[in-house]
């Protein structure tokens, strides 16, 4: 970071986007004026590979390092794409000819060639169509590998991907009769341009500068790809899924899908580099894709950051520049020493050698000592003015509350909950529960620790199977996933605060509205007014959402909510709920570690979203918050509905009383009686 | 051979890699049920547990296959072989939890499984440069002793590895069960924070089952080397990876369900082997991976790992 300061430093004027645009041009051009600058022939080539791994990095990153799916057989998909294109131009599958074949004759795919025993087919897929649907073929086994294992949590999804990464290239060397076994593919067709109105056409072969531009190329569309995902409602939801999958799923996000779709954009981005590499080294052999192929790629991403977009194409560019320049001339240098003090250990040395050795120790030291990477993927967080930092207790709820939306609560009852029973093994956590909230009112739910009652929002949102009847206006909500349950209208916070860490406040809130943006990987990528306009409403309901809490969270916008006080991070995760639009607000717990005027002021903002026509039902252990808010109290125990009626009913109870508010409850409860009545006498 | 012989032969042969993978698999399940954390440097621990023992019968003066022993020296020598490749192991494995894993203890997220990674790299490469990539001939002082039945041939060989490799797991069953480091450690492996309020030493547990996993991981190597009877540095990955199947087709965490799926993958690799080929093998042995761990994630046995919600 200190070298990228010193740099920016003359340009602070600039805003930041300004300077690292000019910073990627600068990059840009240099790269591609590089081959008339050299006439070294190796060079360009060196680089050309360096590019290859780059884009695999750059793949590999969405799996790893936006979803957090961690593939250790990253290679196998390179390996798809890159047998894929060499199946379809080497001269290894050559099926007999059949009038059949003309019309992909015709339009270039196959050619005839005639030979004794009778005319044989030969495919000669284009270079140019071969990337796309490399890419999609990849792709498409992405998703085939991904369906049956994305369920399993990270670490076994580690070792199954490791042994797909096993299987594809035991495949390659058994298919002898398509891919040629161990020996391989041998003459694969490099690319060609045809000839094209007077152009007369170029052939690659195995000159390196044509294959350097073509790998720029790829970086570029590559880079350009992975940023406008990250930023964009899809590398919110991979970022959020990494940082905690049931919160994840409990803001809407479909988790086997997007999962999948991390998977099959990091799988084509590695068939789309497989037959770029593929042609250029115009072979393709198992070994190419081996377990250390997806290790080096893994070194690379870790060395980089993960997460980090730049920082990948960074770790591959340096490990490339470890391989083939720093080991060999290192090597050099201590034959050199040797040679002049005469030590035959010296002279033998050969440090290219140690390659994976160096891995090896990359890896362990940037795990000890920096696991964000050489790069991080989280931004420097702006500081705060001294007022932006001050935060008086206010009192009467919330700030500009007329940019929020109002509530149309209707009438009738929003949620009915049924005999709902819940079990762990033989544990009942809630037996045959009723619960009736009016549309436009405040339940509150009470009772002591492990009485039940956040499995009871656990049920309502989907995250534990339950027996009964759930319905939310009229819809069963048992059944369905967190995400359905969340679209539906029924948001929630969580008893001990899960936000996604890593994410800024904004994006948290952003996270909130996913279920009700669209934008698919298309609009993601190319940005079509649509998608931008979507995008801008969303940033700016969020900054409205947050604003709420006057400068409590605004200033704080760009932070990354680890960073935060307790007290903030309960507000955002409020917001991020409000973020989804719900129709009712479950919440768990939300003045829980604050204290007492932090407590009336959050009371105070909670009702006035009921007095904004929202449906609440709330988890509280503070009988205050509960007299002030609720219009009726359901205390559980034990699983069990005890108790229902108003605050002051239910404070009263005898059941109640012994269960959980206890004795000294009674007192005060029959002192203040006492104390009304001879007011009143 | 008739079809009782074969699967007689491919019995005797799936019990020899069953007892292999067993003690190898145990590794895996005593570092996950304690700590949650997938191991990859034990692949490679395995691998150079079976050059250590390489090196101990080297130094014994046996070296390829013309020396044979038999009665108390052949007893010693296979004694002196185990005993020291486990300690060796066992030491590594403490070393590489010590220094490597500790600091990364309170560490979030896959960082201590990718340094794993980059663990067993080291350990590969540091085979690789010291010894070289070639095969090594790994001595072989057992006695031609065999018996047959037909033509299915029960050598001295397996009788011993079977003889070791039902020691050893009685050993570690008596010790986990009935000592008091291991009513530790399996308090430990349900609720590290209950465990260590009660009195447990969490970081003497941690490392002990590192020490115990890869001192497994060495008589595996020791035993992979007497019935291949060679060593190579890259033997550690598939053995890995099927040990590894194994420990989850038993339930991650759980000690017997170890020693059953590595019997049971043994088997299943000599039966594939015979029915479909050798080259088929792997990708079998990785499907049922699959299968397991899409319907039965929790292993034939039940997984026994931390109560972490």
């Amino acid at each position: 970071m200190a070298v990228t300061d010193i740099l920016a430093r003359p340009f602070a004027s600039w805003s930041q986007q300004k300077r690292q645009g000019w910073a990627t041009i600068l990059v840009a051009v240099a790269f591609a004026i590089y081959p008339f600058l050299t006439d070294d022939d190796s060079n360009i080539d060196t680089i050309a590979n360096a590019m290859s791994y780059a884009t695999l990095a750059l793949g590999l990153n969405i799996v790893v390092g936006f979803a957090g799916l961690l593939d250790l057989g990253y290679a196998a998909f390179f390996a798809i794409g890159a047998y894929y294109y060499g199946i379809f131009t080497a001269y290894q599958v050559m099926p007999h000819w059949s009038s059949g074949w003309e019309p992909l004759a015709a339009v270039g795919l196959v050619e005839k060639i005639n030979q004794g025993g009778g005319d044989l087919v030969h495919f000669t897929m284009s270079f140019w169509l071969a990337l796309p649907t490399g890419a999609l073929v990849a792709g498409l086994f992405g998703v085939l590998f991904g369906a049956p294992t994305l369920r399993l949590r990270g670490d076994y999804l580690a070792i199954v991907t490791l042994g797909f990464g096993e299987i594809v290239p035991i495949v390659a060397r058994n298919a002898e009769s398509i891919t040629n076994g161990a020996a391989g593919l041998n003459g694969v067709k490099g690319p060609t341009i045809p000839a094209w109105f007077g152009f007369e056409g170029y052939s690659f072969g195995v000159n390196a500068t044509p294959y350097y531009y073509v790998g720029m190329a790829l970086v570029a569309i590559l880079i350009f790809s992975s940023i406008r995902l990250r930023d964009s409602r899809i590398g919110r939801a991979w970022m959020a899924i990494r940082e905690d999958e049931t919160a994840a799923s409990a803001m809407g996000i479909n988790l086997r899908n997007f999962k999948l779709l991390a998977f099959a954009i990091g799988a084509s981005f590695s068939g789309f580099t497989g037959v770029f590499f593929v042609s250029k080294l115009q072979v393709a052999t198992p070994e190419m894709f081996n377990f250390s192929v997806s290790s080096m790629l893994i070194v690379m991403v870790v060395l980089g950051g993960m997460g980090s977009v730049w920082g990948v194409v960074v770790g591959a560019a340096l490990l490339q520049l470890l391989q083939t320049w720093i080991l060999p001339r290192t090597t050099d240098v201590i034959r050199a020493i040797g040679e002049t003090v005469g030590s035959d250990f010296l002279m033998s040395a050969d440090l290219v050698q140690w390659t994976q050795m160096f891995f090896g120790v990359i890896i362990v030291i940037m795990m000890l000592f920096r696991r964000e990477g050489l790069i991080p993927a989280t931004r420097a967080q702006p500081k705060l003015e001294m007022e932006e930092q001050h935060a008086d207790v206010k009192r009467g709820g919330f700030v500009n509350v007329d940019r929020i939306e109002k509530w149309h609560p209707g009438t009738g009852n929003a949620l009915e909950i049924k005999d709902v029973t819940v079990r762990f093994g033989g544990l009942v956590a809630l037996n045959k529960v009723n619960l009736t909230i009016p549309a436009g009112g405040v339940i509150a739910v009470i009772g002591p620790n492990g009485s039940g009652k956040s499995t009871l929002f656990n049920a309502i949102t989907g995250l534990v199977t339950s027996e009964g009847s759930i319905k939310f206006e009229g819809h069963e909500l048992i059944g369905l996933r967190p995400d359905e349950v969340l679209a539906r209208g029924v948001a929630r916070t969580f008893q001990n605060i899960r936000l996604f860490p890593k994410l800024t406040v904004l994006e948290n809130v952003l996270v909130g509205q996913h279920c009700r943006l669209k934008t698919l990987p298309f609009g993601a990528i190319f940005r079509p007014p649509s998608a931008r306009a979507e995008e801008q409403g969303a940033l700016r309901k969020a900054l409205d959402i947050l604003g709420l809490f006057g400068n409590r969270l605004t200033p704080r916008a760009n932070h990354t909510v680890a960073g935060l006080s307790y007290a903030n991070r309960r507000r955002v995760e409020i917001s991020r709920a409000l973020a989804s639009r719900p129709r009712i607000l479950l919440l768990d717990e939300p003045t829980a570690g604050m204290n007492p005027n932090e407590t009336l002021e959050l009371a105070e903002q909670i009702g006035e979203l009921n007095a904004m026509g929202l449906t609440i039902l709330i988890i509280e252990h503070k009988l205050d918050v509960v007299t002030r808010l609720a219009n009726r109290v359901t205390v559980l125990d034990h699983g069990d509905v005890i108790a229902e009626g108003t605050a002051d009913e239910v404070q009263r109870n005898e059941e109640v009383l012994t269960a959980y508010l206890g004795r000294a409850h009674r007192a005060k409860i029959e002192a203040q009686d006492a104390a009304k009545e001879t007011a009143n006498g | 051979m008739t079809s009782g012989e074969l699967f007689l032969q491919q019995l005797i042969n799936g019990l020899n890699l069953g007892a292999m993978y067993s003690l190898l698999a145990l590794g895996f399940t005593l570092v996950y049920g304690i700590m949650e954390l997938i191991n990859f440097s034990h692949f490679n621990v395995f691998m150079v547990g079976a050059f250590i023992a390489l090196g101990v019968l080297r130094l014994m003066g046996l070296d390829g296959q013309n020396v044979i022993l038999s009665g108390l020296p052949l007893v010693a020598v296979i004694l002196v072989a185990f005993v020291v490749t486990m300690f060796s192991t066992g030491m590594i494995g403490v070393g590489i939890e010590r220094l490597l894993l500790r600091p990364l203890r309170a560490v979030t997220g896959p960082a201590a499984m990718i340094l794993t990674i980059g663990v067993s790299y080291i350990l590969f490469n540091i085979i690789l440069i010291g010894v070289g990539g070639d095969t090594r001939n790994f001595a072989n002082p057992l006695p031609s002793v065999s018996w047959h039945f037909g033509e299915a041939t029960l050598r001295l060989r397996d009788v011993l590895i079977w003889g070791i490799t039902i020691v050893l797991m009685l050993g570690l069953t008596y010790f986990v069960q009935f000592t008091k480091l291991g009513k530790g450690m399996r308090a430990t492996a349900q609720d590290p924070e209950a465990a260590r309020m009660m009195g447990v030493e969490v970081d003497n547990v941690v490392g002990l089952s590192f020490f115990i996993g890869s001192a497994l991981a060495g008589a595996s190597g020791l035993i992979f080397g007497l019935y291949y009877n060679y060593a190579k540095v890259d033997m550690g990955f598939s053995a890995g990876l099927r040990a590894f199947t194994a420990a989850v087709l038993g339930g991650i965490g759980n000690v017997p369900g170890a020693m059953l799926g590595g019997v049971l993958i043994g088997l299943i690799e000599a039966g594939s082997s015979q029915l479909i080929g050798q080259a088929w093998a792997d990708v079998i042995i990785f499907s049922i991976l699959v299968i397991v761990l899409v319907f039965r994630p929790a292993g034939l046995l039940g997984r026994q790992a931390p109560n972490k919600s």
